[in-house]
């Protein structure tokens, strides 16, 4: 993705270059254009963005037909959809209960108070962006956490810890 | 067609196959209340405050009478202590969110409902899903539910200004809370949705007398939409006064002219 | 007939099955070719493994094995397998023919196993599985109670097949059902068969199978086959494994109902959580359609059966049936209410068949050893086994599979391993977020683990997760917990779930936070009753349950945070504080050194003391206090 944050640390301001015919590639070739795949081609460009940016889903709205405000329905219901630009590293924390049960909500907090920024958001420079997830599947190696498709088990303070301070020297 | 046997609130009625109870119900003047239900559209069973008791083997059960289809003998029990408790809370719960709607405050009233009971989330809407689902029956591609659980709201695509909206104002008609408002300004229409502006619609201004007038739709769009190939009435240029004013100078004039009494008077065009 | 003939097993060569008769003939070449003796390295990597890093365990066997001269003898065969689910042992190596079980192992092991294992036959007394609290060595993996004293039915390829290889799954007898189907059977006796199991819909529910492919079969109109893989539930992995482990047996199970109810055409609605699952459907499906066991003209018999992944999002709502239809349509997950049955009028509007994924994989094994079998499992009411996820304060954490009908103490203490660090068992959670907690032993001593019976206990079966409870829980908490997971993944389209939930958790946030007032549990009581009559679908309608089982049976936990002020069991922070005991301290100095904010004062052998000031209630010095002298206060 290229552009950068704006100073005014409204994330909006990204610039995102829209590369249409990768779009066509993913709606048309890849799932047909069918509207019933939406969800996929949805996850599919947010793979490639990481996130989804208001012009391709316009575009996506207009080639499968579907309205607006119907895509933009699906995109803020699903917890996996993110309408503004994430950070470089994806933090996830499992808050499933056995997570839950051996101390992720401290984790949570932790990171949370830190970074200075809310489970689910960005931090402005756009290094870090901090969720939770309900559930990976791992429970007898909790807490749990996901770092970019990567398993951390038996995740604690100090593994968080390492992991803010290597974010911090770059 | 297979009619069924009904016991309504103590009364053996007959009902045919597949009717709402809601339905049934209005049939013999048996009042139900409701919120989110309306006769234009498919019931959605949101708001749950037209849930009876219907027993149709041997166990009671809770269903919402707005779209519960009646396919077997039953009997049907629409104000028992426990319906009327459960009525009580969704009023309750609801008017903590919006305490305006008329028709809740009436509720209210008859239910007993204490209304100090839960803090008040100070919402304007009592997330009903009537504007939505209008301005999907109209093709508005306006308004929908986003978001999620609590976080649940009315919006439009992005949170801007629709460019779709056919400013028809369904969602205005519509709203129980009377919350979606509707302003002509300037030539153009304006939806109001919680305090922003949720589309704005160019009006055309009457060639004849200048006011502005209805939205300009685009007939061939909302045919293409519809599926259907009407023969679209001309797109109109006067405001309906001067459309009613102009036939009345045309068919006056031909009466008329044969007493010489009236003169050109201005520009007339047929609307 | 077999068009051409495999060459080896782990490197299949195009081959199309014609014929179901072709299956056993294939199934017996492969069986041929096995040598029982023949080295192996089976490395579990389930996603629970591969997250202590298995997969590199298996790189690292593979490149050691590739550069060892082995003097003409055999080369071991590394088989990655998915999740055999002795989750808190791993990552599990086995190595065979001699079933020689190592636990724990790391990349660094790897070196040591290869030198001292694979080429001199010595066994390496460190990785060994060692009961908890015993020095004794059960060296063989079939010896270990944990896996002994479970009944292994639908679990029984994991661990042995490699998923990735649809060969190995093929020589244990998968699509042998399926072939058998197709030549002796009719969908009415197929549908038959699965109705005399009396299989019961293992996704929650407990729906008759049967029962629910006769419906379907019996509509008119297109028929879709769904496998509902949204395991949604926290803390249950159950699908997971099976959809890593041993994916064919799901597929098989899904064909099967295809031709019972009349469908071509089916769907795995899969959540996006598992992204390995997804992956490794994939390679199934199309291994499986290369052989001609899926697609078009099944077995060449004209039978057609496509099967599609579709994925999830992030909803957990997404598992309620006509919800997760919607999704599927590409639409939001918002249920629609249930009066007209999804079997009639489903996914595309059309007659659907739903059926949870330990449902499906069922399904072979009742075809193949008849429904009669299946009922000698369990009880009258629940027949079979039911995979069950062992999670929480317990020894062994993992999956376990067990005839219904087993009492739940045999399973935390006889499989479990018992509950760690000398603490009291509490109560174990069935069913998740719409279940309730059993409390065993001290309110009821035990309870034989059935649909009917948890039920009567306030709780449900649920999907399978089972959470362990001790001493040191709080239930208002895990109340709470559960209240607040549900308040995000309500979809929030009515009243009663949307308003009823937040004010529930408004409540509870209260009552642990000191705030309770006198009534909370009387509108606790009444709200919860509420949402369970009048929400809309089963979220809502189970919502309350772990709030209203709590109330039932550990009122006295409410009576204490709301009048008292105080939380027993040394959770909810503004409730509690530690104080350590003059008596029993020994002055040796454990929690000062493992209190991360120094806290803790004290000279060796004389009584420590916590600086209240200072304490941010870690629970670190509790924990690890070997005298228990660390009491809440």
């Amino acid at each position: 993705m290229s552009g950068t944050a704006c100073a005014c640390q409204e994330i909006e301001c990204v610039e995102i270059e829209i590369d249409y015919s990768l779009l066509d590639k993913i709606i048309r070739d890849d799932y047909g254009g069918n509207r019933e795949a939406m969800i996929m081609m949805m996850q599919a460009i947010q793979r490639v963005y990481r996130f989804l940016p208001e012009d391709a889903v316009k575009y996506l709205s207009q080639v499968i037909e579907v309205p607006l405000t119907k895509i933009y329905e699906v995109a803020t219901f699903y917890a996996s959809f993110s309408l503004e630009p994430k950070g470089k590293y994806i933090l996830s924390v499992c808050t499933g209960t056995a997570c839950h049960l051996r101390g992720s909500g401290g984790m949570v907090e932790h990171i949370s108070k830190r970074m200075g920024i809310a489970p689910g958001k960005t931090t402005s420079d756009l290094k870090l962006t901090l969720e939770t997830v309900n559930c990976v599947g791992a429970c007898a190696v909790a807490p749990v956490v996901v770092i970019d498709e990567k398993y951390y088990p038996k995740a604690n303070i100090a593994t968080l810890n390492d992991f803010m301070d290597r974010l911090n020297a770059e | 067609m297979k009619v069924l046997n009904i016991i309504l609130n103590g009364k053996a009625v007959t009902a045919k196959m597949g009717q709402t109870i809601l339905e049934l119900a209005r049939e013999h003047d048996v009042f139900i209340p409701t919120l989110c239900d309306s006769p234009a559209l498919e019931a959605a069973a949101m708001c749950r405050l037209c849930t009876v008791q219907v027993i149709e083997g041997k166990w009671p059960k809770y269903v919402t009478a707005c779209n519960f289809p009646l396919r077997r003998d039953a009997e049907v029990v629409t104000d028992s202590p426990e319906v009327r408790h459960g009525r009580k809370l969704i009023i309750e719960l609801l008017m903590a969110r919006c305490p305006t709607s008329p028709e809740l405050q009436r509720l209210a009233v008859d239910y007993g409902c204490d209304l100090e009971r839960f803090t008040p989330l100070n919402d304007d809407c009592v997330i009903c899903g009537l504007c939505t689902r209008a301005c999907e029956a109209v093709t508005g591609r306006t308004l929908s539910l986003a978001g999620r659980g609590v976080a649940i709201h009315v919006d439009t695509a992005f949170q801007k200004a629709s460019t779709f909206c056919i400013g028809c104002g369904a969602c205005v008609q519509i709203c129980p809370v009377q919350k979606i408002k509707m302003e002509d300004v300037d030539g153009e229409r304006r939806i109001i949705l919680h305090g922003k502006i949720a589309s704005r619609v160019k009006l055309p201004q009457c060639t004849s007398c200048g006011k502005y007038f209805g939205p300009v739709i685009d007939l061939k769009q909302v045919m293409e939409r519809m599926g259907e190939h009407l023969i679209p009435p001309p797109n109109a240029t006067v405001c309906p006064e001067c459309s009613r004013r102009n036939l009345a100078i045309k068919l006056g004039k031909r009466y008329f002219e044969q007493y010489g009494v009236f003169e050109e008077e201005g520009q007339a065009n047929a609307g | 007939m077999i068009e051409a003939t495999q060459t080896a097993i782990s490197h299949p060569e195009v081959a199309k099955i014609t014929s179901p008769s072709g299956v056993e003939l294939f199934r017996k070449e492969l069986q041929s070719r096995l040598d029982p003796n023949a080295p192996l390295i089976i490395v579990c990597c389930g996603t629970g493994c591969q997250a202590a890093g298995s997969a590199e365990v298996v790189d690292k066997f593979k490149q050691l094995l590739s550069g060892t001269d082995w003097n003409g003898k055999v080369i071991p065969l590394v088989k990655p397998t998915g999740c055999h689910g002795f989750c808190s042992r791993g990552p599990l190596v086995i190595i065979e023919p001699q079933d020689l079980f190592y636990q724990q192992v790391t990349v660094d092991d790897v070196e040591e196993i290869v030198n001292k294992t694979i080429l001199n036959n010595e066994v390496i007394k460190k990785l060994q599985y060692k009961p908890a609290n015993s020095k004794e060595v059960i060296p063989k993996a079939s010896d270990i109670p944990y896996y002994a004293k479970q009944t292994r039915l639908v679990l029984k390829n994991i661990g042995k097949v490699d998923p990735t290889e649809i060969n190995d799954s093929i020589v244990r007898g998968s699509y042998s059902a399926l072939a058998s189907v197709l030549t002796r059977m009719s969908p009415q006796q197929v549908i038959d068969e699965v109705a005399n199991s009396k299989l019961r819909g293992r996704g929650g529910a407990g729906f008759p199978t049967g029962l629910k492919w006769e419906s379907c079969a019996r509509q008119e109109g297109t028929r879709y086959v769904i496998c509902n893989a949204d395991e949604g539930d926290p803390g249950a992995f159950m699908d997971r494994s099976l959809l890593e482990g041993d994916p064919h047996s799901v597929l098989e199970g899904m064909a099967i109902c295809a031709y019972a109810v009349g469908s071509n055409r089916g769907y795995m609605y899969v959540r996006a959580e598992y992204p390995l699952a997804v992956k490794t459907l994939n390679i199934a499906i199309q291994q499986a359609e290369a052989l001609g066991l899926l697609g078009e003209n099944i077995m060449g018999t004209g039978f057609d059966f496509k099967v599609t992944i579709s994925t999830g999002a992030g909803a957990f709502i997404c598992g309620e049936s006509s919800a997760l239809m919607a999704s599927l349509e590409g639409k939001v997950g918002r249920p629609r209410p249930k009066y007209i049955r999804s079997v009639e009028k489903g996914f595309r509007d059309s007659p659907s068949n739903l059926n949870n994924v330990e449902t499906y994989a069922n399904i072979p094994d009742i075809i193949t050893n008849g429904g009669e079998w299946y009922r000698s499992f369990g009880t009258e009411r629940s027949s079979g086994t039911k995979v069950f996820a062992l999670t929480g304060n317990v020894y062994n954490i993992g999956l376990v599979e067990v005839p219904m009908g087993i009492s739940l103490m045999e399973i935390v203490f006889g499989i479990g391993g018992g509950i760690p660090n000398k603490r009291a068992l509490k109560g174990v959670q069935t069913g998740g977020p719409s279940g309730g907690c059993i409390p065993i032993p001290h309110k009821i001593p035990d309870i034989n683990v059935g649909y009917g019976k948890l039920a009567e206990a306030g709780s449900i079966m649920g999907s399978g997760g089972m959470i362990v409870m001790d001493e040191d829980t709080c239930m208002i908490e895990v109340s709470r917990y559960f209240v607040n997971f549900l308040v995000e993944e309500s979809c929030g389209q009515c009243t009663p779930c949307r308003e009823g939930l937040i004010r529930m958790r408004e409540i509870l946030n209260r009552i642990t936070q000191g705030e309770g007032r006198e009534g909370d549990v009387e509108l606790l009581t009444e709200i919860g009753n509420f949402t369970n009559n009048f929400s809309l679908c089963g979220l809502g309608t189970s919502a309350a349950n772990p709030v209203l089982s709590t109330i039932r049976y550990f009122r006295e936990e409410y009576d204490a945070h709301i009048r008292d002020k105080k939380c027993p069991s040394g959770v909810c922070k503004p409730l509690f504080h530690y104080d350590i005991d003059a008596e029993t301290c020994t002055g040796c100095g454990l929690c000062k050194i493992k209190c991360p904010v120094k806290a803790i004062t004290g000279e060796k052998k004389k009584t420590h003391v916590i600086e209240q000031a200072l304490c941010i209630k870690c629970m670190e010095c509790y924990k690890n206090c070997k005298f228990r002298s660390v009491k809440i206060m």
